[in-house]
């Protein structure tokens, strides 16, 4: 939960939810849950920190929201991922690469 | 781009408060009905469900709080309801916010007047363009001083330096304007390329040309705005045009901007100048020789040449002149003076001291504020542990005291506004001494944004106390039904130290205010030397070809007296070329018989009198030794004079100067004998002692002076004799302009103008500051003993000695200003020495002024202490115990 993404890595939360956005447009829950399934159930994100994340990412347009409604009927605002959110998750995921490969090496070496 | 789409949709959110909130809403319980519905197929019951949702995700209301505490347009939402709270918090209690704001506006309204006046006459730009690279061009005298230079002198300078774009030189001329009443004005006479130099172009007409000025040539003339509007009506087409002045046609050159207003005389008995004629001079002229020091050389660097390396460059310039010319130099070398050092240099350092001064005043202000609102606060703490129980955090109430605080320091800073407005007018009442550029002084942005600037300050300054004690403070006590707080000692003891920094800076200023107080009046018990009272003083220059003869200008001036003698009333009258404490300045060399100098240019000079018989019993100038001169020394007779007491011990130590001669400025010319020996007057002011003067016959300088003051000694007040004076002197040419009618003891006046202005706001200030302390300390002891009615009550129902108990809470009143006065009295012996240099024969640690003072803050302050600890002497235990 909250502890555990304070352990997270400034930003990663941000990353993470692209990523989950850039199979298919998503509504809040669906994020929560598609990201605890997705980590085997170590990250739990809680309602307060995801829908800051979300408002941060909207803002700085990667992602845009459209009410519609869910496969129960309800009326729920789904995200998806814009042009530039698309550009950013790659070169996230790019740089998430080359630091985790550099903090393995660093780790490694003994 | 990302932080340009955050702006803007931040500000879209902050204007769709509603409809965002909405959406939030549905989102977030949308979120926790999809989670609770999961958890129900899950197989928990409903109510399990909701609490699980409920300790993974917290509440709607928890989730929405910190998804808008996210975006920064919270901030500003929060500010603006911070500010609505105080507003609403400061009229519940009216009588604290009256006096608060009353407290800032006189702390905040004093800054902002003096600033306004360090800003006009100091940060406001000169009037000319790139001033920065204007400088004064002085000779070198023998002791390193700046003097005046010689035409000639001006003439090789600028033929040889490189590292000036333009050199001009400049000297007084008083010239009579005959366009209807004849009138004096202040003038300046210029070589052609001076407003070229200063960066200054005509508004109408147009500049001086070269070839105007030669000395044939040389009647042509510049009109300052001022005067163009007040004596040819504004007229469009002046220029080219013809005006009378001294009897002599001038053509109108152009007019001057009204933006430039002349800065090169400051002198308060003169006013400003406001014309200016082409100086016309010829190396031929006698008056044009290299010892002939009496123009002043303005000019202007090239870019990016640095005033040393001017210097520098001038030196060897001058290094050659002395040694071509050994006899014309008394020593080699140049001083540059910046042009901003040279006009506001003096006036600096006491604005500065009294911006120093005022600065004191918000202090005690401030700290006064921040007594009352800890005072505030220990009534607030049953509020504030309330807010923070409910979630408040420390940050946020932090932020809420800061809003109040500030926004009390605005309202005070709005409320001090009011009389800052009207410096210009208390200013020209009070009477500044010389401070130049008062014209300049009014509210304008920068003073504005200064007093803002100083109001948050305020307000954050006078935050810090109650907000260090807030933060202290443990909420359950608080929150305890009639808890006398442990945090009261606490409290106390910041408010005592408070006291403590409100006496050290009163007492600092105080200090500061005695001495100048000392000083000024040890500054009025010098003798000038003469006798100012009923002496009236009037200025006249001859006028019209007729006083082309010297003959007719000595008979001029002896009929003059002769009738002003004999009009009833007068006691004596008599003319003189100047009076002292006027603010003139004429010196010849005095070169002894025997003594001269191999150059006679490092002969001393001696002040020139030329008056007529009678000058020294108008003004009650003691004769010494030998005699007075009289009727009988005319042009005819043998040349005499008559020297000070400076000069004669100066120049003849141990011997009797009677019957010995001297040459005045020439050596060529013939010997003066001396005659009789007088006592010295102060020229230049009260507070510079006497240099060497002399005193020669109108009747025998080969150049009459024709402009001449009159000193007119009456029986009864001076200025009832002046039309019947304007009159004896019409009577024997109606067309002579009178001006400066002034009594004498006006001169003595304008002389201590500066320093009495200086004292009456460093005065003032003190007494601000001293009120607010005393305030602050019966605030302090009252407060104390009300928190302690109880404890009070408790010692005399068991018993305390009244008295003993009296003086118990005199010694805790007490013991903060001591520690104040110890405080003040170390911080004056470091402070004061800034004041040297306006104090008059005054130690600036003069322990007269320490002790007086010190005494002083003592006695107000333990009656500030008695009061309150006489009132809990009348406290009924009874009563006390029931307290609350």
């Amino acid at each position: 939960m909250t502890d555990k993404q304070g352990d997270l890595v400034q930003g990663t939360l941000d990353m993470l939810i692209l990523k989950t956005l850039a199979l298919e447009p998503m509504h809040g829950y669906g994020i929560a849950v598609r990201l605890e399934q997705m980590s085997r159930g170590v990250f739990r994100v809680n309602a307060g920190s995801l829908f800051v994340a979300l408002q941060r990412l909207q803002r700085a347009g990667l992602i845009k929201g459209e009410w519609k409604a869910t496969e129960n009927s309800r009326r729920a605002k789904y995200y998806a991922l814009t042009e530039p959110g698309r550009k950013r998750l790659s070169t996230e995921k790019q740089e998430w690469g080359r630091q985790v490969a550099a903090i393995a090496r660093i780790l490694e070496a003994s | 781009m990302s932080i340009l789409r955050s702006i803007t949709s931040g500000l879209r959110s902050l204007f769709r408060k509603k409809q965002d909130d909405f959406e939030l809403n549905e989102e977030l319980s949308g979120f926790l009905e999809m989670a609770t519905g999961e958890k129900l197929h899950q197989g928990m019951t409903r109510k399990e469900a909701l609490r699980a949702v409920r300790l993974e995700h917290g509440s709607v209301e928890i989730a929405k709080e910190e998804v808008h505490s996210s975006a920064w347009e919270s901030i500003a939402e929060t500010c603006w309801q911070d500010l609505r709270f105080a507003v609403r918090m400061l009229c519940k209690s009216p009588g604290f916010t009256a006096v608060a704001v009353l407290t800032l506006a006189l702390g905040i309204g004093a800054n902002t007047a003096i600033f306004s006046l360090v800003n006009g006459v100091l940060l406001r730009p000169l009037p000319y363009r790139d001033s920065d690279r204007l400088t004064i061009v002085w000779e070198k005298g023998r002791d390193g001083s700046p003097e005046n230079v010689g035409y000639a002198t001006y003439l090789d300078w600028k033929a040889q330096s490189k590292s000036f774009e333009q050199l001009a030189i400049y000297s007084s001329w008083q010239p009579v304007l005959q366009v209807g009443e004849p009138e004096q004005l202040s003038g300046l006479r210029v070589t052609s390329n001076y407003f070229r130099t200063l960066g200054v172009h005509p508004e109408i007409g147009r500049d001086f040309l070269p070839e105007e000025d030669a000395p044939n040539t040389n009647k042509v003339v510049m009109l300052s705005h001022s005067l163009w509007q007040r004596k040819f009506n504004s007229d469009p087409n002046i220029a080219g045009k013809l005006v009378t002045m001294n009897a002599t046609q001038y053509i109108v050159a152009g007019v001057l901007p009204a933006s430039y207003q002349s800065l090169m005389t400051q002198d308060p008995r003169g006013g400003s100048v406001e014309i200016w004629r082409v100086l016309g001079y010829d190396v031929s002229q006698p008056w044009a020789c290299r010892t002939c020091h009496h123009l002043v050389a303005i000019g202007r660097l090239r870019g990016g040449i640095a005033i040393t390396q001017a210097t520098a460059e001038m030196d060897v310039v001058s290094a050659a002149l002395s040694k071509a010319y050994p006899k014309e130099y008394d020593d080699t070398g140049v001083v540059l003076t910046p042009i901003r050092e040279q006009l506001l240099g003096a006036a600096s350092t006491p604005l500065y001291i009294l911006l120093g001064a005022v600065s004191f005043v918000l202090l005690v202000a401030c700290a006064n504020l921040a007594n009352l609102l800890l005072a505030r606060a220990t009534n607030r703490q049953r509020e504030i542990a309330v807010r923070t129980t409910l979630g408040a955090t420390r940050s946020r109430i932090i932020r809420q005291l800061l809003a109040e605080n500030c926004l009390l320091s605005l309202l005070g800073a709005a409320a001090g506004l009011i009389p800052a407005c009207w410096t210009p007018k208390v200013l020209a009442v009070v009477g500044t001494g010389d401070l130049p550029r008062l014209d300049q002084v009014h509210l304008d942005g920068r003073v504005l944004l200064f007093t803002i600037g100083v109001a948050l300050l305020t307000g954050i300054a006078t935050s810090l106390a109650p907000t260090y004690r807030l933060s202290r403070t443990a909420v359950h006590d608080s929150l305890k039904e009639g808890s006398r707080g442990s945090g009261s000692v606490a409290s106390r003891r910041l408010r005592g130290m408070l006291v403590v920094c409100e006496v050290a800076l009163s007492l600092t200023l105080l200090i500061g205010a005695g001495l100048l107080l000392r000083s000024l009046s040890r500054l009025l018990l010098v003798s000038p030397g003469f006798d100012p009272a009923n002496v009236l003083s009037l200025q006249t220059s001859v006028l019209g070809q007729r006083f082309n003869d010297n003959e007719v200008v000595r008979q001029y001036f002896a009929e003059a007296v002769k009738r002003l003698s004999a009009l009833p009333g007068v006691r004596s009258a008599a003319a003189a070329s100047q009076i002292p404490l006027a603010g003139n300045i004429d010196k010849y060399g005095f070169h002894v018989e025997g003594k001269i100098h191999a150059n006679p240019e490092e002969d001393p000079s001696a002040e020139r009198y030329c008056v007529t018989p009678g000058f020294l019993e108008t003004m009650h100038i003691p004769l010494l030794r030998g005699r007075d001169i009289s009727a009988a020394d005319t042009a005819a007779a043998a040349q005499v004079l008559l020297i000070g007491e400076t000069t004669a011990r100066r120049m003849w130590p141990g011997e009797n100067p009677i019957g010995k001669r001297v040459k005045v400025g020439d050596v060529d010319k013939p010997w003066w004998t001396v005659v009789g020996i007088v006592g010295d007057v102060r020229h230049i002011g009260l507070d510079s002692l006497p240099d060497m003067q002399m005193y020669i016959p109108h009747q025998q300088w080969p150049f009459p002076d024709g402009q001449m003051t009159f000193v007119i000694l009456t029986a009864g007040i001076p200025a009832a004799i002046s039309p019947a004076a304007q009159q004896a002197i019409h009577s024997i040419d109606p067309t002579q302009p009178i001006s400066r009618i002034t009594p004498l003891e006006n001169y003595v006046g304008l002389s201590v103008q500066g320093r009495r202005f200086a004292l009456i706001l460093i005065g003032a200030f003190a007494a601000i500051a001293l009120v607010l302390s005393v305030v602050g300390i019966y605030g302090v002891t009252s407060y104390s003993v009300a928190q302690r009615t109880r404890e009070i009550g408790v010692r005399v129902a068991l018993g305390a000695q009244r008295g003993v108990l009296f003086r118990l809470l005199l010694r805790q009143g007490m013991f903060p200003v001591v520690c104040g006065v110890i405080a003040g009295v170390l911080a004056s012996l470091g402070v004061t020495r800034f004041l040297a240099s306006m104090l008059f024969e005054v130690q600036p640690t003069d322990p007269l002024t320490f002790g007086g003072v010190v005494l002083l803050l003592v006695a107000v302050s333990v009656a500030a202490c008695f009061i309150p600890a006489r009132h809990a002497m009348r406290v009924d235990p009874i009563v006390a115990l029931r307290h609350e």
